[in-house]
């Protein structure tokens, strides 16, 4: 029983490192432009079947997709970005529709491209088992909770410490001030969406290497990014990695002790739990929403 | 009719209103002034329900408004105007006092409407889009006449005189003696000019700061030095 | 007045008497006009949460699903009556948006995603829930509609008859609400709550009342939908496409409307049937996707209302 509890906590721990990479960039957004990207999910999951294009294509190891990835996501969310920006009236409202039709557009082209069926890595590397005392993981899941510690960190540094990082931030928290402080906003804003690609690629190529990916998937993703968002607070890194932890812990322990199919569910519950009765968030002040 | 005992709203850290108490009588206009930034539009979304109070209790006749929603107590009775007018979007001018009087005063009395657009002089422009056919003289003109349409026993007026030129002036301040005598409504005025509230009100209440540094006749309040001090002070810093 | 009345006299002639008697014997011409006004029928209820009460749904789908799956097991397993189990299956929708109501105290954003997370919610369960709903594999013969007058039941004009009907309903619906005081305060509430508020309008109550009659609108015609294809399964009744096209019809044929977002759905769901499922035949709401793109970029305010001369603003 012990172990059970402890293997499912080690794996949902592991799991919230990708999570707080797909968090990170819908928040960076969210932060920035206040708006909502609802086919981030979808850029993710893109980066994912490049991964196994990669894969089942030149027969290497799905890794080796990171700089396609990086290419193509960005490209995409730069895309989304310059669509964005030609709204005008009804921002909020607008934006949010706009990033709705761009899921399904992405949704269907990867459905269109890849076929309907479920897709999982076949690297052995990949899949080994590592053990630690009574803890066991898949190499990659270990693989990529180090690369989004590495890639959080290095967030946490552009931020706080580059000229760049900082404007972001200032563009966030108050728009108009920044603007005469002499930030150019629309500067910031594709930075925001170029981060939250390189934070995508990553995280799809994550998502391949340890579990398995079909077109339907995009939209889960972009409401756990966003229950994680509501769950932080907004542009807080160490609130986003808890609340990532926080989700991947809660999914794994339904997998462990109901069923795998009901692991969507929690974050869903978890997303309305917080809206309703957390006013600001677990970790900070996410601005009124009420 | 009104009576607030010791209201107090805290945002935050920032005290808006301490300890706030006053009154306002049946048939009684009562002016109140005050920097900007004294809480005097704090004052009225606490008494129209727009803002929750911290502590204090607000009385209006005999019932205590506590937690009351906004659209109950424009039923009861409570009428107000918006500094920064704020017509009903999408709806025409007659539309507008439709809905007040629709939902605010519980029945639909047509003659009543005409009646009310034309003391507020909107009788010709009441097929105009509220919105944005109106001038702010008709805008300012329109909040009153929402306000009058809820059928209210208090009217909470914010500003409706400012922006406007002296005849306009002279004109609303017409319009208010005539309803005040007309529907013998209870009136709590917001106004900068000191020389219109003196020649409207029966007794002024002035706010520094969030709290009640005088309350008394205009002639007497007119003359009390803190008064002068903080009113000039502050119109001056 | 009399224009009107008699504008609604020849509706209702063509929607009883000639469409059944000259197209009545093409059955497929008659599963495409009938799937055409569910569509139709979804829009309009969507239409008057969001168009009459301002608030984007991203959750009808929720609603639809919930219709079709209650109306459905209530005659498969209790042997309700058609008639009674599609009531119910409204029902069933507005308990879904009952639990839905503190989505209303959400703003903008905040309100979508928690709409969307709901949606979400109820294909999980309906899928997972075994027991009741056989999962993924979904459910089979489903009873039919009942007969028709001398038309036989589950026969296509029979359908036709009861879901015109439906439409019609909720045609009337709208225009009560939207002609009604109601209607007038709920305009208002779009862009100035707080100036309806302080003259006596319960936003909250308002709003809420918008929800449920929309969710119970929905519900009805999802479960007309299972009883007319006599089978379910979760990736359908839960599909999104219940949640796109009633807002690219919205869009598309213009807010504040009624014939916009049914005109708007009749011709985006043709569109996407007869041409790009053909042209594509898996993925083909990449179309939806793209329309959806398209308007809100170049005509945000509708399609319709471009191609009209009259002005948008009373045509309710």
């Amino acid at each position: 029983m012990i172990e059970l509890v402890l293997q499912a906590l080690y794996s949902g721990f592991l799991q919230g490192g990708s999570y707080a990479l797909i968090a990170f960039g819908l928040a960076l957004v969210f932060g920035t432009l206040k708006i909502i990207n609802l086919a981030h999910g979808e850029l993710v999951l893109l980066s994912a079947y490049i991964a196994y294009t990669v894969e089942s294509r030149m027969d290497v190891n799905p890794v080796f997709a990171i700089p396609f990835a990086l290419v193509l996501v960005c490209l995409c969310s730069v895309l989304v970005y310059y669509l964005l920006s030609f709204i005008r009236k009804d921002r909020e409202l607008n934006s949010l529709i706009l990033t709705y039709g761009i899921a399904i557009v992405l949704t269907n082209a990867l459905l269109m491209i890849w076929s309907a069926d479920v897709r999982a890595t076949t690297s052995p590397w990949l899949q080994e088992a590592l053990v630690f005392g009574p803890l066991a993981s898949m190499r990659s899941e270990l693989i990529f909770f180090l690369v989004s510690l590495i890639l959080m960190g290095a967030l946490w540094w552009w931020l706080a410490r580059s000229w760049y990082g900082r404007a972001v931030r200032a563009v966030a928290s108050n728009r108009e001030a920044a603007k005469l402080m002499g930030i150019d906003p629309r500067l910031t804003e594709i930075l925001s969406f170029v981060v939250a690609g390189i934070l995508a690629s990553f995280a799809g190529v994550a998502l391949f290497s340890y579990g398995v990916i079909h077109p339907p998937l995009g939209e889960a993703l972009t409401l756990k990014a966003f229950t994680i968002t509501v769950l932080a607070g907004l542009g807080s890194i160490p609130g986003v990695m808890l609340g990532s932890i926080l989700l991947g812990l809660a999914e794994a322990l339904t997998v462990t002790f109901a069923s795998s199919a009901l692991q969507d569910l929690v974050g869903m519950i978890l997303l309305l739990i917080v809206l309703f009765v957390l006013p600001n968030g677990l970790f900070g002040v996410t601005g009124g929403r009420g | 009719m009104l009576k607030l005992e010791d209201v107090s709203v805290r945002f935050g850290g920032l005290v808006a209103l301490n300890n706030v108490s006053l009154s306002v009588g049946t048939n009684e206009i009562v002016g109140l002034v005050g920097p900007n930034g004294a809480g005097k539009t704090t004052l009225f979304n606490v008494i129209s329900g727009l803002v929750k109070p911290t502590s204090g209790r607000i009385l209006f006749d005999t019932h205590d408004l506590g937690s009351m929603p906004v659209y109950r107590r424009a039923r009861l009775g409570i009428g107000r105007t918006f500094q920064i007018p704020q017509p009903m979007h999408e709806l025409t001018v007659r539309e507008n006092l439709v809905v007040a009087q629709r939902f605010g005063a519980g029945k639909l009395d047509s003659v009543k409407i005409d009646e009310i657009l034309e003391i507020t002089g909107l009788d010709d422009k009441s097929e105009r889009d509220a919105s944005s056919e109106l001038s702010l003289t008709e805008l300012k003109s329109l909040e009153v006449a929402k306000a009058l349409a809820t059928a209210p026993s208090l009217l909470l007026l914010d500003e409706v005189l400012a922006g406007l030129e002296s005849v306009g002036k002279r004109h609303f301040m017409t319009l208010l003696k005539s309803l005040h005598e007309r529907f013998s409504l209870g009136i709590l005025i917001i106004e900068h000019d000191l020389e219109t509230i003196a020649s409207l009100c029966h007794r002024v209440v002035v706010l520094n700061f969030g709290e009640v540094i005088a309350d008394g006749t205009p002639e007497n309040v007119f003359r009390d030095p803190e008064v002068i001090r903080s009113y000039t002070g502050a119109e001056h810093a | 007045m009399k224009v009107m009345l008699l504008r609604w006299a020849v509706v209702v002639l063509l929607a009883y008497f000639f469409v059944p008697w000259l197209f009545g014997a093409n059955a497929y011409l008659m599963s495409l006009i009938v799937a055409s006004l569910v569509i139709g029928g979804v829009a309009l209820a969507w239409a008057l949460l969001g168009n009459l009460g301002g608030m984007i749904s991203f959750g009808h789908s929720a609603f639809f699903g919930v219709g079709a799956y209650v109306s459905a097991l209530l005659a498969i397993n209790a042997d309700f009556p058609i008639w009674l189990a599609m009531v119910c299956g409204g029902i069933g929708a507005l308990l879904v948006s009952v639990l839905m109501l503190p989505t209303l105290r959400l703003k903008g954003p905040y309100f979508a995603i928690a709409i969307l997370a709901y949606a979400q919610i109820f294909r999980i369960i309906a899928t997972e829930w075994r027991s009741l709903t056989n999962g993924v594999a979904g459910l089979s013969s489903i009873p039919s509609l009942p007969a028709v007058l001398w038309w036989e039941s589950g026969s296509k004009i029979s359908s036709y008859l009861i879901v015109v009907t439906l439409v019609f309903a909720f045609i009337l619906v709208y225009r009560w609400v939207a002609n009604s005081h109601y209607g007038l305060a709920l305009r208002a509430m779009h862009e100035s709550e707080d100036a309806t508020r302080v003259v006596g309008v319960n936003s909250t109550l308002l709003k809420a009342a918008m929800l449920l009659l929309s969710a119970c609108m929905t519900g009805m015609i999802g479960a007309f939908n299972a009883h007319y294809i006599n089978f379910l399964e979760p990736d359908y009744a839960f599909g999104g496409v219940w949640i796109v096209i009633p807002i690219v019809a919205a869009i598309f044929g213009g807010y504040r409307t009624i014939w916009g977002p049914l005109v708007g759905a009749v011709v985006v769901y043709l569109v996407d049937q007869l041409l790009f499922k053909n042209i594509f035949p898996s993925g083909h709401q990449i179309i939806l996707g793209i329309i959806l793109v398209v308007m809100i970029l170049f005509s945000p305010g509708g399609l319709l209302p471009l191609l009209t001369v009259r002005t948008r603003k009373r045509t309710c």
